[in-house]
């Protein structure tokens, strides 16, 4: 997720200036759940569902000019702390964005969540062993149970690196797998994210101006994030290639110029670590170090904020000036640990997708924990020749693109874009999948029509260094447009805080 | 520390002391139109003078008059088209602040954000229709408050040791300027030397301390004052000792016996100031001695860039060479 939204939009739906003569006085009043759809906190007939009540009843009892008031306070926090995404396309000279936000918070329970948990966990382990087999003896491939020429074919392939094994093993240290719950109320897997996932700062702000602007006192207690930074600072110092010592970690930034820039300079602070970019870093005999005001300093661990092909202007894309010259070698020599590793972008091929469940019964002897949504290989001709002619019911992605880009919502789609994808699948039909549509479900969500039921996803974030730990809750992207089920903030999503709600 | 990220708090306090200055300098000369009368036109004259932009506002498309104070006014603060305006002054010490985030403290930047927040709101603009003193006020009252919280909620560590280091080297700077602008040769006033020697002792926050510390009103008097007094924060020698003292402090840091043309670069000019008494400064011209405390400030800072800002990279290299043979194992040194 990189954050690209209209901001003037935001801001507008985030004041929520208007003002209603003959509003209802229940804050949720007038509020239906969209129909086959489950809502995340009302039953269908509008009555919370019962571990809701704490939450929603609070909420209800505020009226609407006293949560304008804390909408205003909550908008105002982010803007003056900072917390932006930067737009460079538009005229207006301040390019720094609030990510839209709302008070009502999306809430799990403990019982769902500690399930949840687990199947992540279960999943993330089975997509570090695909890719340690893959770049290793590929022995899944030799069994044929994911064919040889999906995983070459993959964008994201560097065949160099096949015998390169990172320390300490690991190579997803952050996933960000994101879920969606569909209209049976059961969250499942819809994507990973196993190179460089973001939009964790924006959960721990999120929470932190929650927790500054809602004046309730809740019954039960709300899982604390404080701990992700200490976390992922762990997991990089049990990855580092030095046996002992203390182990020099930096954050590898693309610049202040780049979308997230936010987010990694929040994540460099809270972890006590250096945020740098490319020509902060230098390779002298395999080596990597930085330029410091004491001269040249070794550095152990990059958690690099900079995609694959910009990493290694020697080893990819010649023209980047984002990388550090040198890079891939030091990395091939084990001198320095990237996090995410390289390559791992195979992992999260949407064409790679389908196969993850046979992956955690091949290296863990296991069944999937977590459902995933049942999707065709345009590969494939019987599914293609399904796909062409259902186009109408169905979700096609291309497996290459990423942030909602390349995709058609068939139910909604023009007639004009069903012919295009159409030719597209037909010309190469390796770079589509489709999928059923899934009714995501919805969260009561303040817009400038009052509180609507919009769509949201959910994406969790687990971090692998000695073992894994996952994040209680995670990010929930809101698709704001009525209607709409993309909740890519490039394409007009927002956020809420996520509550994993202990028991009583 | 990373390099860069010492420049952008090497710069972030420069530019802040900039904004400062010309914030203040500019409300004084706003308010000396009582005591000037029918001169008061000609206030816009030093204030472009101070910036170094006199040419290039003459040859702005309209033609404008340096005599137009309000326009000149208009220019310095609100143009963004150059660098020497408040908006793009106060726009660049948040783009350094923004650049440094993982190092400010949330309240350090807030102070930082705020002001830009609120130079782009129409608050600022009704400020400066209805009360300029305000107006002005917004942007000294920012630096002291940013300097205060920084120094509260902070580490007093290295980054904090070059965000110190930019104050000082751009307040020896800006004394030396505010002082030349308003020599009476160059600030021709209708009620002669003192208006412009009080002007030069309140931009430089020197009005109260200089009459504290019992001083005849006098072009001497107030040069001795501003630039060797070791007590008045904003004098050219209080500021080199400050610098003297933090590169110090830098120095006793570095792991190797790195060459530090900085320190050298300083210790010349200070000797050779502190030498002087105002008898020598006069006999030279005090003009002539300002314009050579300015140079040698732009000395200093490129040897400081040199040292530590943006150290070159085959100096680097070379002494990754030297230290891989001093101890192959462990390399240069892993502590931060």
């Amino acid at each position: 997720m990189e954050p690209q939204v209209s901001g003037k939009e935001a801001l507008v739906l985030r004041s929520g200036t208007r003002l209603d003569g003959d509003e209802p006085a229940d804050l949720f009043g007038g509020y239906h759940p969209l129909p086959r759809t489950f809502d995340e906190m009302f039953d269908a007939d509008g009555t919370p569902h019962p571990h809701m009540v704490g939450v929603a009843d609070p909420i209800r009892r505020m009226d609407r000019t006293e949560y304008r008031r804390l909408q205003r306070l909550a908008s105002n926090a982010f803007l003056r702390g900072g917390i932006t995404f930067s737009v460079y396309d538009e005229d207006d000279g301040d390019p720094d964005r609030i990510f839209p936000f709302d008070l009502i918070p999306r809430v799990i329970t403990r019982t769902e969540w500690n399930r949840v948990e687990k199947g992540l966990v279960q999943r993330v382990c089975a997509l570090n062993a695909f890719l340690d087999d893959i770049y290793g003896d590929g022995r899944i491939l030799a069994e044929g149970l994911v064919p040889r020429e999906m995983v070459h074919s993959s964008k994201a392939w560097v065949p160099s690196l096949v015998g390169v094994r990172p320390s300490g093993k690991v190579r997803i240290h952050i996933a960000g797998i994101d879920l969606v719950r569909g209209s049976d109320g059961e969250l499942v897997v819809l994507e990973d994210n196993v190179r460089t996932p973001s939009g964790v700062s924006y959960v721990l702000e999120n929470r932190a101006v929650m927790r500054r602007v809602l004046p309730q006192r809740w019954e039960r207690r709300v899982a604390p994030l404080d701990e992700y930074p200490s976390r992922l600072r762990a997991a990089m110092s049990a990855v580092a290639p030095c046996a002992e010592g203390p182990d020099n970690a930096v954050v590898l930034t693309p610049g202040p110029f780049n979308s997230a820039y936010f987010e990694h300079s929040f994540l460099a602070r809270r972890m006590g670590c250096d945020l740098v970019s490319g020509s902060d870093l230098f390779v002298e005999r395999d080596r990597v170090y930085a330029r410091t005001t004491h001269g040249p300093r070794r550095v152990d661990v990059i958690y690099r904020r900079i995609d694959d092909d910009f990493l290694d202007p020697e080893f990819y894309r010649a023209d980047s000036a984002l990388g550090v010259p040198g890079l891939m070698k030091a990395y091939a020599a084990r001198n320095v640990s990237l996090i995410n590793a390289v390559g791992n972008g195979v992992a999260d091929d949407k064409g790679i997708y389908p196969y993850v469940p046979e992956m955690i019964r091949f290296y863990l002897s296991e069944e999937p924990i977590l459902r995933q949504v049942k999707t065709y290989i345009c590969d494939r001709p019987d599914e293609c020749r399904y796909v062409v002619d259902h186009l109408r019911e169905l979700v096609v992605k291309a497996v290459g693109e990423a942030g909602g880009y390349g995709m058609l919502v068939g139910p909604t789609a023009s007639r004009e874009q069903i012919e295009l994808f159409r030719g597209r699948i037909a010309e190469n039909p390796r770079n589509y999948i489709a999928q059923p549509i899934v009714e995501l479900s919805t969260c009561p969500t303040w817009t400038n029509e009052g509180i609507q039921p919009r769509r949201v996803d959910l994406r969790p974030y687990v971090i692998t260094g000695n073992g894994s730990w996952v994040l209680p809750g995670g990010l929930t992207r809101v698709a704001l447009v009525r209607g709409s089920y993309v909740v890519n903030s490039s394409q007009g999503g927002g956020s809420k805080d996520t509550w994993v709600l202990e028991d009583a | 520390m990373i390099s860069r990220v010492a420049d952008s708090c090497f710069w972030l306090t420069r530019y802040l002391e900039r904004v400062d200055s010309l914030a203040r300098l500019i409300g004084v000369h706003h308010s000396l139109h009582i005591d000037a009368g029918p001169q008061t036109q000609q206030r816009g004259r030093p204030l472009l003078e101070f910036v170094g932009r006199t040419g290039f506002y003459r040859s702005l498309p309209d033609h404008p008059s340096v005599d137009d104070a309000d326009r000149v006014e208009h220019y310095l603060v609100w143009d963004g088209s150059h660098p020497a305006s408040l908006h793009r002054g106060v726009q660049s010490v948040r783009e350094n602040a923004r650049t440094i985030r993982e190092i400010l403290s949330h309240e350090a930047w807030e102070a930082i954000n705020d002001l830009w927040l609120w130079l782009r709101s129409n608050d600022a603009r009704r400020a400066y229709d209805e009360s300029r003193n305000d107006f002005y006020e917004h942007f000294t009252r920012t630096a002291v408050l940013f300097h205060g919280v920084s120094h509260a909620s902070m580490l007093h560590d290295e980054a904090f040791t070059f965000m110190k280091l930019g104050r000082a080297v751009e307040r020896t700077d800006l004394t030396a300027r505010l002082l030349a602008i308003h020599h009476p040769r160059v600030h021709k006033t209708a009620e002669g030397e003192s208006a412009a020697l009080l002007a030069a002792l309140r931009s430089t926050c020197a009005f109260e301390p200089f009459f504290r510390a019992g001083r005849p009103l006098n072009l001497t008097e107030v040069t001795r004052f501003l630039v060797f007094d070791p007590s008045l924060p904003r004098s050219v020698v209080y500021n080199l000792d400050e610098a003297r003292f933090l590169l110090r402090g830098l120095r006793r840091e570095d792991p190797l016996a790195l060459p530090r043309r900085s320190r050298q670069s300083l210790e010349r000019f200070r000797g050779e100031l502190i030498q002087m008494d105002i008898g020598d400064i006069e006999r030279r011209g005090i003009p002539a001695t300002l314009d050579w405390v300015v140079r040698s400030t732009a000395h200093l800072c490129r040897a400081i860039h040199d040292d530590y800002l943006n150290p070159p990279m085959a100096w680097l290299r070379h002494c990754v060479r030297v230290l891989e043979t001093v101890s192959p194992d462990e390399g240069a040194t892993r502590a931060a």
